[in-house]
């Protein structure tokens, strides 16, 4: 209420003092400082921190520093990054690569992404069609994925994929039975040849394609609830306009749905992408990143690095990458995009 | 009407989850409060006055009236035998001492080790815990589990050496010996009357149709490298592969070989259970930690030998398991005395009968000949080195495995790859 009360005229300015500088602002900061207080605790504290455990060989022992097995970490500069970048872990982890598992993890998200957009705008145009019968079963169908711990989600979808017992080989193969075709023995997870191996630079096992599937399974629903909310905003007259006109239903899908639902989607897109870039639970609880690592994601390893082998200073290294990786990705989806920008603005 | 309704509901779930949150919470509790699970007025009684009626009767003479409260973490399967027999043997040391509390918290096998160290690392863990020397070489140089040789001195003479020597890293012990851990040739005697003693009696049975489930990993397999000639580790624990490539060449065509002739892999170690469980194979590779469990669905069909040989016997890794106490725990005499009470002769007999263990006591027998065979496996094994050299085998060598059966490269080519990572990781 003071910054009401008190009078911002030429003779608060006069005063150049910090007091009488902040006089409007003054009111604002103090109610911002509990919430800052908060967030330097629990957020900017471990950030940092985890930025200086990067730059160190932080082990296990140096959790508690009044635990009688402390060891002080030391300061090795850039020595995690470099043991990273050049695969030197392969002691530790054999095989690896991290110039693979960065590819591995963009292909994973940008697979997944598109599939997530594309089946997710297809089904609200479809369930947006005027007059179809029970809409409301198919929308709270539709949010089952997203309200069901991915733990679980993770674990079924795993028994689905047992090749004698799982649902998937048997639904196949009921299908098969009836082509008249022989029954067929997927090994989703444990399969090591390659089915695609983009000329060994990237082998791609099945296991692959099971985590590909579940997560499609789990990612759509979200973008069918965005675009469903932007269809609503479409004014009509367009529709009717364009079909006047004589375009056909493609022509208005292409013309008309695809840019005005643009600007809901593409923020959506974005926090697809990082969410799946960093989705731990599918691939932990079903491919395990297996066979030998091949389905291995950064945060994956990461917590590998901690939870296996007690590194936390690589582990915390690891983290920082994943940051710039996703802070670029956000980067350039941005500029490529335009997403916050509306057209307004253009 | 219907909004307050909607309201009191939301309410009540909120109220039923923050419970049920609060409930699962407390399960928790055993692992945070290490520091009170030992507080001042626990004593040890170290008096002149044994006690006379000591009905226990272990041939150590450690002073009993034990008083205070011990926290023990375990990793037996839950409703497994073993697990029945900590809880057996757990109940009768407190019926015996009624001044001690023993709390016993079970821990998923694959997260003990990582906990204990977290947990030790950062001030605070349970009093102890059992688990096989697997990580004891590690666990012993980073002062994560206690030096305890002035505190077993004269008590274990009952122990056999192999269990004595799986507790010590450089000289110093650092846990009380329970078992031995090796695994074994587990046969269906409905199907199998005489179990292979061979390496080509066991691909002429698996041949004839008696399938054999196989766990593809370093470590059930292992046993079939020595057989053929392969030596993982020299002794200083410098060489990898000391023994030059050609065993390990010979025992991987080999495991090929079976699995040509019809033997299954399986990576999940429970499907590869089910399917023995079920009768639907005829045999297993696997540990004396599942012979409860095998009893209890085979009954007399239930049948062990050691891993058919080749040139030499097979050579299992042999692990021995043991108590370990924490380096934070305030009453370390207390800690031993009670591990001393657990791998006792009336405690190692309850393990033996109940779970299938394997004693490492002279004075426990057991008239199950499945017992035995398994006491032979240990005594055939390869001892697990606990040189930091060794941690590095699990890697190359589980990948090898992996990579030789399910047909990606050739066992020359896995062998020569597997052993050139190896000595590499040695070398750091």
């Amino acid at each position: 209420m003071a910054a009401i009360d008190k009078p911002s005229g030429p003779k608060a300015v006069a005063g150049s003092s910090w007091w009488e500088k902040t006089v409007d602002t003054r009111t604002a900061y103090a109610y911002l400082v509990p919430a800052f207080i908060v967030m330097a605790i629990i957020t900017f504290y471990p950030l940092i921190y985890q930025v200086w455990m990067s730059f160190t060989d932080y082990g296990v022992r140096s959790l508690n520093p009044n635990s009688a097995v402390y060891l002080e970490p030391t300061w090795v500069g850039f020595q995690n990054y470099a043991d990273i970048f050049s695969g030197r872990i392969s002691n530790i982890m054999p095989n690896f690569d991290f110039w693979r598992l960065l590819a591995f993890n963009l292909l994973w998200t940008f697979s997944n992404v598109i599939f997530h957009v594309g089946i997710g705008i297809l089904i609200a145009v479809v369930l947006n069609i005027h007059g179809l019968w029970f809409k409301g079963i198919y929308r709270s169908l539709y949010v089952l994925p997203m309200v069901i711990p991915s733990l679980v989600i993770a674990v079924v979808w795993r028994n689905m994929f047992d090749p004698d017992f799982g649902a998937i080989n048997q639904g196949l193969n009921i299908i098969r039975d009836f082509a008249g075709l022989e029954p067929l023995r997927i090994r989703w997870i444990d399969e090591t040849a390659p089915v695609i191996d983009f000329w060994g630079l990237l082998p791609l096992p099945m296991s692959f394609f099971a985590v590909l599937i579940t997560n499609i399974w789990l990612g759509w629903p979200f973008m069918t609830i965005v675009a469903t909310g932007a269809l609503q905003s479409v004014p009509k007259d367009l529709y009717e306009a364009a079909s006047i006109d004589g375009a056909s239903w493609t022509q208005q899908f292409f013309n008309i749905t695809l840019p005005m639902i643009r600007p809901a989607m593409v923020p959506a897109a974005m926090y697809g992408t990082i969410l799946t870039f960093n989705q731990f639970n599918v691939i932990y609880f079903i491919s395990g990143g297996g066979p030998l690592r091949q389905t291995e994601i950064m945060v994956t390893t990461a917590f590998r690095l901690v939870n296996e082998q007690r590194e936390y200073g690589l582990a915390a290294s690891f983290s920082v990458i994943i940051f710039f990786v996703l802070l670029g990705l956000t980067l350039l989806t941005n500029q490529v995009t335009r997403a916050t920008e509306s057209y307004d603005d253009a | 009407m219907t909004k307050k309704w909607y309201l009191l509901v939301v309410l009540m779930l909120i109220g039923a989850l923050t419970l049920a949150a609060c409930g699962g919470g407390d399960t928790e509790e055993p692992a945070d409060s290490g520091d009170d699970t030992t507080n001042g007025d626990t004593t040890m009684d170290d008096g002149d006055d044994h006690d006379d009626d000591d009905d226990h009767s272990d041939g150590d003479d450690h002073d009993d009236d034990l008083a205070g409260t011990v926290e023990l973490w375990h990793a037996y399967g839950t409703g497994g035998a073993e697990e029945e027999a900590i809880t057996a043997i757990v109940a009768s040391i407190q019926e015996e001492h009624p001044e001690l509390t023993i709390n016993v918290l079970q821990i998923p096998f694959d997260q003990i080790f990582n906990k204990w160290e977290t947990e030790v690392a950062a001030g605070s863990g349970p009093d102890m815990f059992i688990a096989p020397n697997d990580d004891l070489g590690n666990l012993s140089r980073s002062g994560l589990v206690l030096d305890i040789t002035d505190l077993l001195d004269g008590k274990l003479e009952n122990v056999v050496d192999t269990g004595v020597a799986g507790m010590m890293v450089d000289g110093q012990m650092y846990g009380v010996p329970e078992s031995a851990k090796a695994v074994a040739l587990y046969y269906n005697k409905s199907m199998v009357d005489t179990p292979p003693t061979t390496t080509d009696e066991l691909l002429q049975a698996v041949e004839d149709g008696h399938i054999l489930v196989q766990n593809q990993n370093g470590y059930h397999l292992f046993g079939f490298f020595p057989a053929f000639g392969g030596q993982i580790l020299d002794d200083a624990g410098t060489t990898a592969c000391s023994s030059g490539e050609e065993g390990f060449v010979k025992a991987m065509q080999y495991l090929v070989d079976l699995k040509e002739a019809g033997a299954l892999y399986e990576t999940d170690g429970g499907r590869a259970d089910t399917l023995f469980r079920n009768g639907e194979v005829a045999m297993i590779i696997n540990g004396p930690w599942t012979l409860g469990d095998y009893r209890a669905d085979l009954g007399d069909d239930l049948g062990v030998a050691p891993i058919p040989g080749s040139m030499n016997p097979a050579g299992a890794l042999n692990g021995i398991d043991g108590f370990y106490i924490n380096p934070n725990t305030d009453n370390p005499e207390l800690a031993v005395a009670v591990a001393l009470e657990l791998t006792d002769q009336e405690s190692s007999q309850m393990y033996t009968d109940m779970a299938g263990h394997v004693p490492i006591r002279t004075d426990v027998t057991s008239d199950d000949p499945n017992v035995a065979a398994f006491a032979e496996a240990s005594a055939n094994g390869t001892p697990r080195p606990q040189s930091a050299a060794f941690g590095n085998y699990w890697g190359p060598f589980g990948d090898m495995v992996t990579k030789v059966l399910e047909g990606n490269v050739t066992p020359e080519e896995g062998v020569a790859e597997a052993c050139g990572n190896f000595q590499a990781a040695i070398d750091g």
